[in-house]
């Protein structure tokens, strides 16, 4: 059971600097993923807290211990790598014991908690097989297992499931997580797919070329992104974003999009009040853009002229692909839509749930 | 029907025959220049042949059938040839072998794995320069290393001299390495005394022996995943522990067959030791292989040496059963 916290964090390698001041700070228990496309520093963010980077600058502690002159070994901190890096010579049951007899641990005491784990993931028939004899899904619970006869104070996932077919990637999802319900400890998880950050973490820090974009729980940050960058991330199909400009019209204030204009509702429009002729960027989820047969009565609803160009029916749902002059978006609609293609219409936008970033800086301002 | 059917058998015939037909060139020059001397040399074991029935051969009007003397001879140390007793030659000759891979297989491995260490500086050239000697003739090697064991102007001596100094010992040190009786070690192989001769030929062998494995070892070693030798890490395993638990059993398919290959290397070194000891002193560091030489050369009983080759040829066999056991119960320990 430990904290984990990132001080100040920086790497490079060479004279190039994969991770600029990473601040996070992870509390004991907790299940965090950290998220970001390829090539952002997810794995070089774990593998420093592993201790097989050396960090260049800043402070890791783990619990109240600083580790950054600690070894691998002494840190009690398990890995699931993203190629399981299973012992190839050793059986299933040797692979999971391999760490423990290491530590001197009793013979019985090993027993116990190999066949424990094994019995936790549905592994106790393969024990005796050696890894290429397995399965891919097999290989990824033995990885686990690995880690959890360890008892460690941390767990490390670096894309565990990455690997494996869609079905099995939900079925292991599900199985991580009560996995981690069960044994208790601080889990540090690695994806680039946000529907796994989204489903399995309590909260999520969401990295972008080295940086520390936001760390919240999911639904802050899915409600609630700080800037450009998390608002397109999560989420799925992404937020919808227009250039526009704030404008004031009397005591109301507009997003001027250029081919269409919306008025912000007064509940809402504090933080812009003194931004005539802003340059923002305009955001909307797909889910906040209604078919205007459907859309709720009870929603600040702005019509904007568009038209169809594609719809995409999912049976529970109905994404509708919208062009309005020279913007294209997505909504998504309810799934009695009669839209179709070349349709001219006036979608509903809700203007209770819309995001603004300053074009500049795309941050967002609230 | 009935026309079609045979017509196909035909074709079938032709087509099942055809690769018969094109091994048959490559049987008949086998037949020619293997299978002929073979039975031939098995049919002289059984006669006396001597230099006097070179003209006319198996038809030499003199040439006695004897049976399965030659091979009695052989075998009760009953030929007039001194110091010559066969079993001791094959044991040394096993021992030679093995004990020459019991040191290179590991020294190979070792270097390789210190020579793989990340960020290491010059790898390149280190790796190119211990395979120089794996390039270089072994009839260049022997001469050097006899000079190097030669007893008042070689380098060994000399070397020992100098490091004797240290343990208060003063002026130069004579040691005859190649005509040495007096086993150092005496009793260390039952029934095969080791003299020096053998001694100084491990030494000089080693020196062209270990590069080659660790050429092998180096090629394995490329070809663990690092993530491994992390996960182990990360499990606790100290350095030597990853060397033990994953690089050892890890090389293990690669090197094994080397070894095999390194073993019947060594086994029939014949230009090794035929031009550094001769075989001497006393016949203590002679090998099948030299001694059948010298039955031929020197001595000229060619129903003798015959018959030495037919055993050999057995003993030959044996080893080949036996390595190649060894390497097929490797060949599928292929990882994940
Ligand atoms: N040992 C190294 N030497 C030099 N550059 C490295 C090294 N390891 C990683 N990098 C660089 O650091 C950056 C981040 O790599 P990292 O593996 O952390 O990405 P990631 O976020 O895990 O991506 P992915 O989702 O594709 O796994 C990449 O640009 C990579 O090229
Ligand atoms: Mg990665």
């Amino acid at each position: 059971m430990a904290s984990v916290t990132y001080k100040n964090v920086v790497k490079k390698f060479g004279d190039q600097t994969i991770i600029k001041n990473l601040n996070i700070a992870v509390e004991d228990k907790e299940f965090l993923v950290l998220v970001g496309p390829s090539g952002c520093g997810k794995t070089t963010a774990l593998r420093l807290l592993a201790g097989l980077e050396e960090i260049t600058d800043g402070e890791i502690v783990i619990g109240d211990r600083v580790v950054n002159d600690v070894a691998p070994k002494e840190r009690d901190i398990a890995m699931v790598f993203q190629s399981y890096a299973l012992y190839p010579h050793l059986s299933v049951y040797d692979n999971m014991a391999f760490g423990l007899k290491l530590r001197k641990t009793p013979k019985d005491e090993i027993k116990r908690r190999v066949n424990e784990a094994a019995e936790v993931l549905g592994i106790t028939d393969l024990l005796q097989r050696k890894p290429r004899q397995l399965s891919g899904g097999q290989r990824q619970r033995v990885a686990v297992g690995r880690a959890i006869v360890r008892e460690p104070k941390v767990f490390l996932f670096d894309e565990p499931l990455s690997n494996l077919d869609a079905k099995l990637r939900v079925q292991m999802r599900a199985e991580i997580s009560k996995l981690h319900q069960r044994l208790q400890t601080t889990f540090i998880y690695v994806t680039h797919d946000q529907t796994e950050a989204m489903t399995m973490a309590t909260r999520i820090a969401v990295i972008n070329k080295g940086n520390l974009q936001q760390l919240d729980t999911p639904q802050n940050l899915y409600d609630h992104p700080n800037n450009l960058f998390v608002a397109g991330f999560i989420g799925s199909p992404a937020m919808n974003f227009f250039p526009a400009k704030l404008a004031k019209n009397g005591e109301k204030m507009l997003v001027d999009a250029g081919d269409f204009k919306v008025q912000i509702p007064d509940s809402h429009s504090a933080p812009y009040k003194n931004m005539d002729g802003r340059s923002v960027i305009f955001g909307i989820r797909p889910e906040n853009i209604h078919d205007p047969e459907f859309a709720p009565q009870n929603i600040n609803g702005e019509k904007v002229p568009a038209k169809v160009d594609v719809t995409e029916l999912m049976g529970n749902e109905t994404l509708v692909y919208l062009v309005s002059g020279k913007n294209t978006f997505v909504g998504r609609v309810d799934p009695r839509s009669k839209l179709r293609i070349n349709d001219s219409t006036q979608v509903v936008f809700d203007m209770d749930k819309f995001h603004i970033f300053d074009a500049g800086s795309e941050e967002a301002i609230r | 029907m009935e026309i079609s059917k045979s017509s196909s058998r035909k074709a079938q015939w032709q087509k099942k025959s055809l690769p018969y037909l094109y091994l048959l060139p490559a049987f008949l020059i086998m037949g020619v220049i293997t299978f002929y001397p073979l039975i031939y040399q098995v049919i002289i074991s059984f006669t006396n042949f001597e230099t006097q029935h070179l003209l006319l051969g198996l038809k030499s009007p003199e040439l006695e059938f004897i049976g399965f003397k030659n091979y009695v001879d052989i075998f009760t140390a009953a030929l007039p040839v001194e110091n010559f007793n066969f079993f001791r030659v094959l044991e040394f000759n096993f021992w030679w072998a093995l004990s020459n891979v019991m040191l290179h297989v590991p020294a190979g491995v070792l270097i390789a794995t210190l020579l793989n260490t990340e960020g290491l500086w010059m790898k390149r050239i280190y790796r190119a320069v211990y395979i120089l000697p794996v390039v270089v003739p072994p009839l260049v090697v022997a001469t050097i290393w006899t000079n190097i064991f030669d007893e008042r102007y070689g380098a060994m001596n000399q070397l020992l001299a100098n490091i004797s100094t240290y343990f208060g010992h003063v002026g130069p040190i004579y040691i005859r390495w190649f005509e040495d009786v007096k086993p150092p070690i005496p009793g260390f192989l039952p029934g095969a005394p080791l003299t020096l001769a053998y001694y100084a030929m491990m030494m000089a062998n080693f020196w062209l022996g270990w590069p080659f494995m660790s050429v092998v070892a180096t090629g394995a070693l490329q070809s663990i995943p690092k993530d491994l030798y992390e996960a182990a890490s990360i499990d606790g395993a100290t350095g030597g522990q990853q060397f033990w638990n994953i690089t050892v059993p890890l090389l293990r398919p690669a090197m094994i067959p080397a070894a095999v290959y390194g073993f019947t290397l060594s086994f029939n070194l014949f230009n090794f030791v035929f031009f550094m000891t001769g075989g001497g002193p006393a016949r203590s560091t002679e090998l099948l292989v030299t001694f059948a030489y010298n039955l031929v050369r020197n001595l000229r009983w060619y129903g003798v040496a015959a018959a030495f080759a037919v055993i050999i040829f057995a003993v030959a066999m044996v080893v080949f059963l036996i390595t190649n056991r060894i390497t097929r119960a490797t060949q599928n320990y292929s990882e994940a």
